[in-house]
């Protein structure tokens, strides 16, 4: 396997002499996203991991690219994009590929609602939003905006005030991220941002 | 800024109302009689024929404990293991083994030796923690002392005499002399509200002065106990020349190394010889055939009449029914598991913070520690590797394997670093200690708790602030204590008031059987 063997060769780089005869091993591949992402990519709060189920192919592509070139998920304050980009920094283009088909296989559930916020606040505020993000919420191929209805509700704030805050969408090479970052001010606040997402949590795709 | 502390001031301190007072009220003392309970004994009732399907959710100690247990009596039981191997937190790494870091997968290239591996999860078992202990007799696990403290070890902190490590023997030594110069001297000070009779103030001078080991003028001037410069033996010895107090206080790693001895670490040490996952070996020995590995589960839902577990295998879903199931899946991992939990049960769930824990070792290609007369203990070191440890396994052979690093709950720093990063900070830190350490160490391994497959933290932490358990958070641990309609127990150190110990996740195991066996006592007699 090409990335064991990558790991392995540079071990020997770093540390002189490996015996070659190695005994059986573990066998591993990239498939080991579900232990954050939850059961079926459906998210899981306990460690700040938003759902994947669901996520259009184009946009999890750029992401893990994105993470993989250390592009999101590098800002000190960064938090939860710091535990997931190592996760990309080693994936290969054909595990990409392998992941992509196999988060296609998980059945697109809807997240629950998990925060209080004022809904009819936040459908003003979405107006804005919705011409790149789409009416409901579900995403607009062309634009690079990806689907939002549907999304862990936590995981959106957390977004939303880490491009407010420059925590994503700051990176020279994020031309994505930026358009985004700019858009984040509308919502003034972490009350709009609260409101806002609360409205999101009412729409489906 | 420095402030000067007089003597006066210093009096003043110690004779505080409250302090020394409230401790010296006579005989408050009764009720600290020693807890004398035994290992729990449970008497389990034999499995009834109509409902005997058992699932456990988890290899760790808890789930393993289970198993054994109602396997005696009977029960069907049934282990889904998301990982490879068993034991959970429980892993003692060799030869070829699989360090499952998500991100960073290792294989362990240490020589392939009995006596070369790393215990890179739990390493000690105090010798009060007597369930534990009842099942490494019960299961005849070879067990050998730990040793935790060591006076030959070495202390170092850049601040403190230019960095150059000084013997634990030294520092501490020295610490408590002049420690104990200064209890002295404010025993002897005669306008002090002298709170004791003429006989204990002799008592509590005796105790100082050797304490510290002071002078009949109770000054401290140096002691033999930190070892001799020359001689000793054939020759008279000759004192080492004393580190000043004022020296010392540049580092505070005192706070450590004079608690060495206390607390949890202050019984006698134990652990399993060859490893600690001896101790998963003596329960897989009896229910190993149990295991479904590589199975993880992804749904729980509690039914009227049982538990219905969705699992993933081998690319496949399947399902198990079962009549009852214990699970001691992470709570940060089932929050990401369907189930049809009450809220508030999931809330319990949620509450509760993942810790951090972080491990590295060296495979050393001489035992050079040896040569400088340590055999086994801790090193200190105030940088963020923190500690080296000298394995007992293995004396006077060619190699050992040394912990080259423990940042025990507050392993983020090293996390975040490439392996190349961690290997290179340690080597750095390391060095600082054992001026060839880079040379005469090899085939590092790292393990980032943080991040380990199907565990992704060390241990539960459920109080918020230093001030103690909230009663919010004692009411959810007591919920997430009970059982799921009487069919589904959370389990394992994270349901324990003590979590990171072994002996709390089997406490938690022996508990969750005893509540069962109590539920199904109660409906044969209705
Ligand atoms: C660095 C470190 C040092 C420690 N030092 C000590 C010490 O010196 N002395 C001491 O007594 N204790 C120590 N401990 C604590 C001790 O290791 C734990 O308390 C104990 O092992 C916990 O056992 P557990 O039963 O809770 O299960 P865990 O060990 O937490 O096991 C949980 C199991 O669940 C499995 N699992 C996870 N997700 C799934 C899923 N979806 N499906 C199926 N299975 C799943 C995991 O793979 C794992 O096997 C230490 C721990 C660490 C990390
Ligand atoms: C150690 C836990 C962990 C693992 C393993 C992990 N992730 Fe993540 N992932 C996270 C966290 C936490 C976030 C949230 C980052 C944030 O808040 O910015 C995240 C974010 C993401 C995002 C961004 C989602 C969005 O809407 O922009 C994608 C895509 C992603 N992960 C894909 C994956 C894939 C694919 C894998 C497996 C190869 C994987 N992750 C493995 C923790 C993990
Ligand atoms: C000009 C188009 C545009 C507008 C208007 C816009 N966005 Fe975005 N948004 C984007 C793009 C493009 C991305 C993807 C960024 C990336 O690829 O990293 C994005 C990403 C996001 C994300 C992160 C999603 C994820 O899965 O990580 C959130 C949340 C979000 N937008 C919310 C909003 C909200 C709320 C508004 C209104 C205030 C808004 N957006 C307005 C273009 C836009």
């Amino acid at each position: 396997m090409l990335k064991t063997f990558f790991a392995f060769s540079l071990c020997t780089v770093f540390w002189g002499s490996l015996n070659a005869a190695e005994t059986a091993r573990e066998p591993i591949n990239d498939r080991y996203c579900t232990t954050c992402h939850g059961a079926d990519g459906r998210g899981n709060e306990g460690v700040q991991a938003p759902r994947l189920a669901g996520m259009e192919p184009w946009y999890l592509r750029r992401q893990l690219q994105n993470f993989r070139a250390d592009v999101r998920g590098v800002h000190p304050e960064d938090r939860e994009g710091i535990a997931m980009r190592p996760m990309a920094t080693k994936l290969t283009d054909a595990s990409i590929d392998d992941i992509i088909d196999w988060v296609s296989s998980w059945e697109y559930v809807p997240a629950e609602a998990t925060i209080d916020g004022d809904p009819a606040r936040g459908r003003n505020l979405y107006s804005g939003c919705a011409v790149c993000h789409g009416g409901s919420a579900e995403g607009n191929e062309s634009l690079g905006a990806p689907a939002l209805a549907g999304q862990n509700d936590w995981y959106l704030l957390t977004q939303l005030k880490n491009f407010m805050a420059g925590y994503r969408g700051a990176h020279p090479d994020d031309s994505y991220g930026a358009q985004m970052r700019t858009m984040v001010n509308t919502l003034r606040n972490e009350a709009g941002i609260l409101n806002v997402v609360s409205y999101i949590n009412t729409l489906s795709r | 800024m420095s402030k000067q502390v007089t003597r006066r001031e210093f009096l003043n301190l110690i004779s505080a109302a409250g302090g020394t007072a409230a401790a010296l009220k006579a005989g408050s003392a009764l009720g600290l009689l020693p807890n004398t309970a035994q290992a729990a004994s449970l008497d389990l009732k034999a499995a009834n024929a109509s409902s005997r399907k058992i699932a456990i959710l988890g290899a760790g100690l808890s789930g393993l404990t289970i198993a054994y247990e109602l396997s005696k009596v009977g029960y069907d039981c049934t282990i889904l293991e998301a990982s490879h191997r068993p034991g959970g937190r429980i892993f003692t790494i060799r030869h070829g083994d699989l360090i499952d870091e998500i991100g960073n997968r290792q294989y362990c290239q240490f020589d392939d030796e009995p006596h070369m591996y790393f215990n890179a999860g739990a390493a000690r078992i105090p010798s009060t923690h007597r369930n534990l202990l009842a099942y490494c007799k019960e299961l005849d696990i070879d067990l050998e002392i730990f040793i935790n403290e060591n006076k030959t070890s070495y202390v170092q902190d850049d601040a403190l005499l230019g960095g150059k490590p000084i013997r634990n023997i030294d520092y501490t030594t020295h610490t408590r002399g002049f420690l104990a110069e200064l209890l002295a001297k404010s025993l002897d000070n005669a306008e002090m509200d002298q709170p004791f009779t003429d006989a204990e103030a002799e008592t509590l001078m005796g105790i100082i002065s050797s304490f510290g080991d002071l002078g009949e003028d109770h000054l401290y001037k140096g002691s033999f106990r930190a070892g001799y410069a020359s001689g000793g033996f054939l020759k008279h010895g000759v004192q080492k020349d004393i580190i000043a107090f004022r020296d010392l206080l540049k580092t505070p790693m005192g706070r450590q190394l004079l608690n060495a001895n206390e607390g949890d670490t202050g019984p006698v040490l134990l652990q399993a010889r060859g490893g600690m996952d001896r101790i998963i070996q003596g329960f897989t020995n009896h229910v190993g055939h149990q295991i479904r590995y590589r199975s993880m589960v992804n749904a729980v839902q509690v039914k009227d009449d049982g538990v219905e577990i969705s699992y993933d295998q081998d690319g496949s879903r399947h399902l198990l029914q079962a009549d009852y199931c214990f699970n001691c899946i992470p709570s940060h991992l089932m929050t990401g598991i369907s189930n049809n939990f009450p809220s508030q049960y999931i809330n319990a769930l949620k509450y509760i913070r993942r810790g951090t824990a972080y491990k590295a070792a060296f495979q050393a290609k001489q035992r050079f520690w040896e040569e400088e007369d340590i055999y086994g203990g801790i090193s200190w070191m105030n940088n963020p590797s923190n500690q080296i440890w000298y394995p007992t396994a293995g004396i006077h052979k060619q190699k050992g394997i040394l912990l080259g690093a423990y940042d025990y709950g507050n392993g983020e720093l090293h996390t975040a670093m490439t392996q190349q990063q961690r290997i290179e900070a340690h080597l750095t830190d390391g060095e600082k200690i054992h001026p060839n350490y880079r040379n005469l160490v090899e085939k590092p391994i790292t393990i980032a708790w943080h991040r380990m497959n199907h565990m992704l933290g060390c241990s539960a932490r459920w109080e918020r602030s230093r001030s103690g358990w909230t009663q919010e958070e004692e009411e959810l641990y007591h919920h997430l204590q009970q059982p799921v309609n009487g069919r589904h127990y959370m389990i394992g150190d994270q349901v324990s008031m003590h979590s990171a110990w072994q002996e709390s996740a089997v406490m938690s195991a022996q508990w969750a059987l005893a509540d069962m066996d109590q539920r199904l006592r109660v409906q044969v007699d209705e």
